[in-house]
């Protein structure tokens, strides 16, 4: 990862504007997430979380604002955004009739990689720590924390610059989120953009740099870790998320 | 309980757009089909009723003339068309509908409208057997493939478990539900051969067989569907294994069939058949040779009957009673070859029928053509009807060269032209299928009510699973 | 190419796709043996019936071949066989040749009293059609496409892999998925037909041509699987909506098609003619014998001046008789043939829009073993009733003996030229069909959006 990126953000919104029909998801979003940060976006159901996750998939064109991904309109060159990140879907849903590794092979394929896949899918799964008797068996009985693992895994073997993810820890159980949150640690030691959605207060508060609070469209308020590892407020926090629209 | 089980899926399937419309959808195909049927029919049977009336007509007004010319000017003979037969067309578009009749050679019958037809004909045609037969399986199909899949695929199996409901229970309620859809898709055309029998154009009682094979033959496909949607962990396993049975059974086995009946019965052509009949005809006797043992036999015969000793003294015309015989011979010759081919093709048919155990169809358009009449027995019965008329209407003509032309003489000989009307004309018997083809009626039947029964075995082996599985 | 092999594997791992495709490669083997078996056994019978005849025609020879012999005998007695061999193609589609018939035997009477004549067919059956190349292609194809694309969208999104999916980069995943699967049907399609094609010695253009078809028309069901899979939400929808379209186009469109032809256009001209026909000739025994040789004479002049003869009969009035008869009925013949023509046109007319009946009919015309084919056989037959006759005249008119030596002499059928040929104007249909179906229905998927909720 160039130097320099770690001063240009690798996700930029700017004035983020959407609206369904006569229904105005979102009113004016920004946000930035450097390389090496994690940016935890909180927001109960309906905020907008989901919409904003879709700009920068390329998955909609906004109404009015600036979408970067790495510099580039997700909107505008889809595809060359999508080379530049990783999306780990909310219950990440793989191809059951393949393996763990056979998944990541194919959708790596999918990526454009051509030779030498197989190099980069057992670091991957094993920086993921998936155990390694579980890489050759079918997906189909994977528990969710496993399959999310083979998702990362991806993502890692992937090499981009940015990752997305979409509720990451809905679902998992307390060992699973303590381990994925190591996970995520591992990756922003790679120096990669971590933006993720959530409602989980708790696991954004344990891993965030940053969080970003979501209602009605808007982002009412952001924090920031202090750079000496000093953590929020979870106490102030809470009653922040419990009660949008209240300034505070 | 079952009752309310039926219920439930009635509304479900009631909230079903897409199966609604294809549901009447295939009730108007049902009456379409018999409305543009009973038009066919009609319209075939006039104009075939009107060729035999013109023939006929024709006959009467030929001139005076030899009565051996009018033995090969001969009769043709129009197939009528079963009442019933707009219901079900069966083989009628592939046999020929008219005979030429004439003195010692039997004719085809040609202008089977499938030789008259592009290939477009070959796709079937549009009659309420085709709808019944081919296209309302696929909407039973559709109408209960998730019939109990979708319960265990929702869970919901377990929660109806919960309330007491057990697996016999659950398939029977499924059952119940879908079997009265299955009557009530075949209710239209029911309808239309009840009405068809309460104006008279038909007999009550292969009516009432008709709607009793069809009904079986519904209620099959429904049964066949909740069964498999039982055994299917989920419903689109179960549609994909019902479409290929119904792919299997519906569409290809009848098909297939057939090449393999052919190869292993060999029917010979007509041609084969003419030099073989040529050939034994000539190794009896030729009545031109004076030396022949069999015609010098018969002389012997004749000349003894009229109590006279040559062949002057007769008061009829003997070379009259030569072409009689000679008749007599061929149409023997022509009979026993007749029955050997229909031996063959009976033979290549049973072998079809024989796999009416893996697919239904074959019972079901068995019965359906030979109780509208419209099956090859059916067929073979008009050209029977027709060769023992060709029989009779040649021997009369023949008799009359006997007994007439002896008394008029001269160097041209002709029979007044009065005496053509007294030459029998065809009139074609009714052609009643319960009497003449009783066995293979009952037969499909059984192979019909047996696969209901079969599947009956089926679905309580399947209640018994899903109980399994629910506990 | 990483990503093609990437795709192949997923289709070799999905059951549902690979026992399609073999299921599709068994049917369509199994078809083409039933169509060489089915072909193996017209040659079996052509030979069969030509022994017999063979046999026939010698114990006439031998009756009526005598020093003196009348040449008004020898002709009446004289059957000579026509048949149409299966065309080398005819194995992949058999069109009606199970119904029509292949062997002929024809005289010098009346042709018109003869040329109808049925063959022995088991109408049991005929009635469901042949089991052949080209009903595996036109019926039983179209499922396996289905079966294989009906859940090409809807299967990722039910899978909750459509958002992950489209978050990779690169373009054109669907068309690759299509493609392939289009590849591979056409491979366990094609293969046997190209292998029956190298066991029959048949033409490979004339397989190319089929194939082509079959690719088209192939593509016009992918382009519906397309179209019908990005408009639904759920695989179930989608596989009863393809259902439903292929029901409609094999099933319900042609029948009504075929019985509204039908109705249109009556076919009554054959009863009518063979009527005329049979009136026509013995009007002749009861009219003035001039006034036949005088119709005789308008086509035949060279004979003028010969028709004398002393006594009742003569066989040379009865052959001119016999083709008076088939003179006068000259009109009811033509408008016959154009009775059947005008059917097998409209029929064409309906593939422009039934995909089905295009690729029907473009296979049996390549195939040569259409109503087309069966009218030109009936053509090649009249001609050669024509020259049997005029081989005859000379021997009746010039009252010359005819013997042993002149039955050798008596011209053979010589068989149709194929006529097999590529009807360019349904091809085109089938093509516009195919090419707006994909297009439209491309359209449609390259707009599918991650952006609803998987």
């Amino acid at each position: 990862m160039p130097h320099s990126s770690a001063i240009a953000p690798a996700i930029e919104i700017r004035g983020l504007h959407h609206r369904y029909g006569a229904r105005e998801v979102l009113r004016g979003i920004d946000l930035q997430v450097a390389p090496g940060q994690i940016y935890a976006l909180l927001g109960g159901n309906g905020a907008g979380k989901s919409t904003t996750l879709n700009a920068l998939l390329g998955f909609l064109a906004p109404a009015s604002g600036t979408v970067r991904v790495c510099g580039i309109d997700p909107a505008a060159a889809p595809a060359e955004a999508r080379a530049r990140l990783a999306y780990v879907p909310e219950s990440v849903a793989l191809y059951d009739h393949l393996s763990a590794r056979e998944n990541i092979d194919y959708f790596l394929a999918l990526a454009g990689a051509e030779r030498g896949r197989s190099s980069v899918i057992d670091p991957a799964l094993e920086a993921v720590g998936l155990p390694g008797h579980a890489w050759d068996k079918r997906v189909g009985g994977f528990s969710k924390g496993m399959r999310q693992k083979v998702a990362i895994a991806l993502a890692l073997a992937r090499h981009v610059p940015v990752l997305l993810l979409d509720e990451p820890t809905s679902g998992l159980d307390p060992k699973a989120t303590l381990e994925f949150n190591a996970l995520l640690a591992t990756a922003r030691a790679r120096d990669v953009a971590i933006l993720m959605v959530t409602h989980d207060l708790l696991s954004a508060v344990d891993i965030a740099d940053r969080i970003g609070f979501l209602a009605e469209g808007r982002i009412e308020e952001e924090r920031t870790a202090g750079p000496t590892g000093e953590r929020f407020d979870l106490n102030a926090l809470h009653a922040r998320y419990a009660n949008p629209g209240v300034a505070a | 309980m079952v009752i309310r089980i039926a219920q439930e899926e009635w509304r479900t399937l009631l909230r079903n757009r897409a199966g609604v419309i294809a549901t009447m959808l295939l009730v108007a195909l049902v009456l379409v089909a018999a409305f543009v049927s009973l038009e066919r029919r009609t319209r075939i049977e006039a104009d075939r009723a009107g060729y035999q009336a013109s023939v006929d007509a024709d006959f009467d007004k030929q001139p005076a003339r030899h009565p051996h010319r009018m033995v090969h000017y001969g009769q043709f003979v129009f197939r009528p068309l079963a009442p019933l037969a707009f219901f079900d067309t069966g083989v009628d578009s592939y046999t020929g509908n008219t005979i030429f009749l004439e003195g010692h050679r039997q004719n085809s019958a040609n202008f089977a409208e499938a030789r008259q037809s592009s290939l477009l004909l070959r796709f079937g045609q549009l009659t309420p057997a085709f709808v019944l037969q081919t296209l309302a399986p696929l909407l039973l199909i559709f109408l209960a493939f998730t019939s109990v899949a979708r319960e265990r695929e929702r869970g919901t199996l377990r929660l109806l478990r919960a309330q007491g409901v057990d697996g016999p229970r659950l398939v029977a309620g499924k059952l119940m539900g879908h079997g009265a859809i299955a009557l009530a898709i075949g209710l239209p055309a029911f309808l239309v051969l009840i009405g068809f029998a309460a104006m008279g154009m038909a007999d009550w009682a292969p009516i009432a067989l008709l709607i009793l094979g069809y009904a079986v033959w519904l209620l099959i496909w429904a049964m066949l569907a909740v069964v498999i949607s039982c055994f299917a962990s989920r419903s689109r396993d179960a549609l994909a294994a019902l479409v290929a049975l119904w792919m299997v059974g519906v569409i290809l086995l009848p098909r297939a069939l057939p090449e393999v009946a052919a190869v292993e019965t060999i029917l010979p052509t007509r041609i084969e058949t003419e030099v073989a009949l040529h050939r034994d005809l000539a190794r009896i006797g030729d009545s031109h040779d004076p030396e022949d043992p069999y015609f010098n036999a018969f002389k012997q015969r004749t000349l003894a009957r009229y109590g006279v000793s040559r062949v002057e003294d007769l008061p009829v015309q003997y070379a009259g009673l030569v072409g009689m015989e000679g008749e007599r011979l061929s149409t023997d010759l022509y009979a026993r070859a007749t029955n050997e081919v229909s031996a063959r093709e009976a033979s290549q048919n049973a072998r079809v029928h024989g796999f009416a155990v893996l697919s239904p169809l074959i019972a079901i358009r068995q019965l359906s053509m030979a109780l509208t009449a419209s099956d090859v027995t059916a067929h073979q019965d008009f050209l029977d009807q027709a060769e023992a008329f060709r029989y009779r209407f040649v021997q009369t003509l023949n008799r009359m060269q006997a007994v007439l032309i002896p008394h008029i003489g001269g160097e041209d000989p002709r029979v007044s032209a009065e005496n053509w009307k007294r030459v029998p004309r065809f009139a074609y018997q009714p052609y009643d299928p319960l009497r003449s083809n009783a066995a293979s009626i009952g037969g499909n039947l059984m192979v019909l009510l047996g696969w209901l029964v079969g599947l009956s075995v089926l679905a309580t082996l399947a209640a018994r699973r899903i109980g399994g599985i629910v506990r | 190419m990483s990503r093609w092999f990437a795709e192949l594997r997923l289709i070799r791992r999905s059951y549902l796709s690979l026992w399609s495709l073999a299921l599709l490669f068994a049917l369509s083997a199994l078809a083409v043996v039933s169509g060489l078996q089915h072909v193996a056994r017209q040659h079996a019978t052509i030979e069969r019936v030509a022994k017999a005849q063979a046999q026939d025609f010698a114990a006439v020879a031998a009756t009526h071949g005598k020093p003196d012999g009348d040449a008004g005998d020898a002709a009446y007695y004289s059957f000579l066989l026509t048949r149409d061999a299966p065309p080398p193609l005819a194995f992949a589609a058999i069109g009606q040749r199970d119904i029509q018939p292949y062997v002929l035997r024809v005289r010098a009477l009346g042709l018109q009293q003869q040329l109808y004549d049925a063959e022995a067919i088991n109408a049991e059956l005929a009635l469901p059609g042949v089991f052949d190349w080209a009903f595996v292609l036109v019926y039983l194809a179209p499922l396996i496409v289905i079966a294989l694309a009906h859940d090409l969208v809807t299967g990722e999104r039910e899978g909750g892999r459509l958002r992950l999916l489209l978050s990779m980069p690169g373009h054109g995943l669907w068309w690759r998925r299509i493609g392939l699967r289009y590849a591979l049907v056409m491979m366990a399609l094609g293969l046997p037909l190209v292998a029956g094609t190298v066991l029959s010695t048949a033409p490979l253009a004339g397989t190319g041509a089929m194939l082509l078809a079959a690719a088209l028309y192939l593509g016009f069901w992918f382009g519906v699987a397309l179209l019908v899979g990005s408009a639904v939400q759920a695989s179930a929808t989608a596989a009863a909506g393809l259902i439903g379209c292929w029901i409609l186009l094999t099933l319900v469109l042609p029948t009504l098609a075929n019985a509204a032809i039908t109705r249109a256009i009556p076919a009554a001209k054959g009863v009518d003619l063979t009527l005329a026909q049979r009136e026509a000739v013995h009007r002749g025994w009861d009219i003035a014998k001039g006034d036949t040789f005088e119709r005789f004479f308008l086509n035949h002049p060279e004979w003028r001046g010969r028709e004398a003869f002393e006594g009742r009969f003569h066989w040379k009035w009865y052959y001119a008789i016999h083709q008076v008869g088939d003179e006068t009925v000259a009109t009811d013949v033509a408008a016959y043939r154009t009775s059947l023509l005008a059917r097998e046109q409209w029929s064409a007319r309906a593939g422009y829009l039934l995909p089905g009946v295009a690729a029907q009919s473009v296979l049996h015309r390549i195939a040569d073993t259409d109503q087309a084919a069966q009218l030109h056989y009936q053509d090649s037959v009249a001609t050669f009733h024509t020259t049997l006759r005029r081989f005859f005249y000379p021997y009746l008119f010039a009252d010359r003996p005819f013997t042993r030596a002149d039955f050798e002499r008596i011209p053979a059928y010589v068989p149709r030229a194929p006529t097999g040929s590529l009807p360019l104007a349904p091809l085109l249909a089938l093509l516009a069909t195919a090419a707006l179906l994909l297009a439209i229905g491309g359209y449609r998927i390259a707009r599918v959006s991650g952006a609803g909720r998987a």
